[in-house]
């Protein structure tokens, strides 16, 4: 697994914010209860947001997390970094920007796949989709862990503002040539527009000593998008700008006092279709908090479906630090 | 769709055989003349839980933060409420007998913070006293329902 070296740049800034920050106040609530941070920058498990507000600020305070994230899966590897703002414990802002790089050979194989195959066929070389991700979420009520009532969660609605910017980055060829002038793989592949705005409500409910005195989490996150692949893929497809539910669970187990592990399930809407398939999503994670300063998790992913990718799983590192 | 039912009905049936697991460290609280629940014995009953509380309060007597809430409580009385009161929560022998918690914490404007700096010592002391995380965790379950009678009243 060779990281790129802007996220090993990005990763030893994180790790001096961590350690410049072992003295300062990460914020008050209980360790874990802000969850850690998705790939697309909200506070969750690792593929979907939870209802948590991210970092450890109570109803008194604000604090922010920082994070950055690798995800590999054969021909596929995602690189995201980004920061959350948890405020009161009641709203999070995020900021997060993903590239998603392309192999070669996949890219060759869409090319020919979509332009019909030309004689001689295009060799492209490997390309990325770059995506920023602006998110917004908002407690609506509840707690997750310290509400009397069992069975009430804690219930959030956010959106999350995606712009593709590789949507109209045209891919030259090794020659030099743009066999498609002004369209990007996500055009290539069908998607309608460049940017999109996933809505979702998430309820959280963690369970104290519960499963054999160890505490639970259950998530739920009922999304309203029209992202194709997370938006990597753009948004819509032709005429079709339709919005569809895709629901996301979550379950995770604490176990001891700083150790959790957790499978989540994330459906997809299959819009696209064709070679940009979607299929759902799942992982197995653990994550290992050494302190309310920082946390790693280390997930094993299923992406379901991706061009030209027989298997379809890999490897997803992810570190979080509180500040 | 179809994988995602399928690891949507294995979460689901996980959730519940592990709180299948849990059925047998539930007890009802209110069962003074019952056998104590299991974790109570399990934990070394009362004394134990003084020996937490008093440890607990030393350090929660001495926050900079919190510790000014208890200027001029003999840090016994509060001790032997604190026990009492958790020992009858977790299915123990005991009775509490201090007010009610509603009205002891009334008209101080104690913050969502001020609980957690609490709560952190409290846990730290089940620690050091040497009670697994389960115990702990099965006791901050009966303890957590009582944020809403500490906190902004």
């Amino acid at each position: 697994m060779k990281a790129p070296s802007n996220l090993k740049l990005i990763f030893s800034a994180s790790l001096f914010a961590m350690s410049s920050t072992a003295l300062a106040d990460t914020g008050s609530k209980l360790l874990a209860t802000g969850g850690i941070t998705s790939f697309e920058g909200s506070a969750g498990g690792g593929i979907t947001p939870w209802a948590l507000i991210a970092g450890y600020a109570s109803q008194e305070e604000i604090n922010a997390t920082a994070n950055v994230q690798y995800l590999s899966v054969g021909e596929y590897q995602l690189s995201t970094f980004g920061a959350a703002v948890g405020a009161y414990d009641k709203f999070e802002f995020s900021l997060q920007k993903q590239s998603l790089d392309v192999s070669s050979g996949v890219v060759t194989n869409v090319f020919n796949a979509v332009t019909g195959g030309p004689t001689p066929s295009i060799i492209a070389p490997s390309t990325k989709i770059e995506q920023t991700i602006i998110g917004a979420k908002y407690k609506v009520f509840g707690d997750a862990v310290f509400d009397s009532n069992p069975y009430m969660p804690q219930i959030s609605v956010g959106l999350q503002y995606k712009t593709n910017d590789s949507f109209d980055n045209s891919l030259s060829i090794y020659n030099g040539a743009v066999p498609v002038p002004d369209t990007g793989v996500p055009m290539l592949l069908g998607a309608k527009d460049k940017s999109g705005t996933d809505l979702y409500v998430s309820a959280s409910k963690v369970w104290l000593g519960i499963a054999d005195g160890k505490n639970l989490l259950f998530n739920a996150t009922a999304r309203y998008s029209n992202a194709n692949t997370f938006g990597l893929l753009g948004f819509g497809k032709g005429e079709d700008d339709d919005y569809e539910l895709e629901w996301a669970a979550s379950l995770a187990l604490f176990s001891g006092t700083n150790t959790i592990i957790g499978v989540e399930a994330r459906q997809q809407a299959n819009r696209l279709g064709g070679l940009a398939k979607t299929d759902t999503v799942t992982d197995f994670f653990i994550t290992y908090l050494p302190s309310k300063e920082w946390s790693i998790t280390a997930a094993y992913v299923d992406l379901g479906n991706l061009p030209f990718q027989e298997d379809t799983s890999g490897i997803y590192l992810s570190v979080t630090a509180n500040l | 769709m179809k994988p995602f039912l399928t690891s949507l009905v294995v979460v689901a049936a996980l959730s519940l055989s592990l709180m299948g697991c849990s059925n047998s460290t539930m007890h009802s609280s209110d069962a003074l003349q019952a056998e104590p629940s299991d974790l109570y014995k399990e934990i070394g009953g009362r004394q134990t839980l003084s020996k937490v509380f008093g440890l607990a309060l030393t350090r929660i007597y001495n926050d900079p933060v919190i510790g000014h809430y208890f200027d001029g409580v003999p840090k016994s009385h509060i001790r032997k409420h604190l026990t009492a009161q958790t020992c009858e929560l977790i299915g123990g022998p005991c009775k509490y007998e201090g007010k009610d918690m509603k009205v002891v914490h009334t008209d101080h404007g104690i913050t969502d913070k001020e609980f957690f700096i609490l709560v952190e010592y409290v846990q730290g002391a089940m620690r050091d006293i040497g009670l697994t995380a389960e115990q702990e965790n099965q006791i901050l379950q009966k303890l957590a329902p009582l944020k809403s009678q500490i906190v902004y009243l």
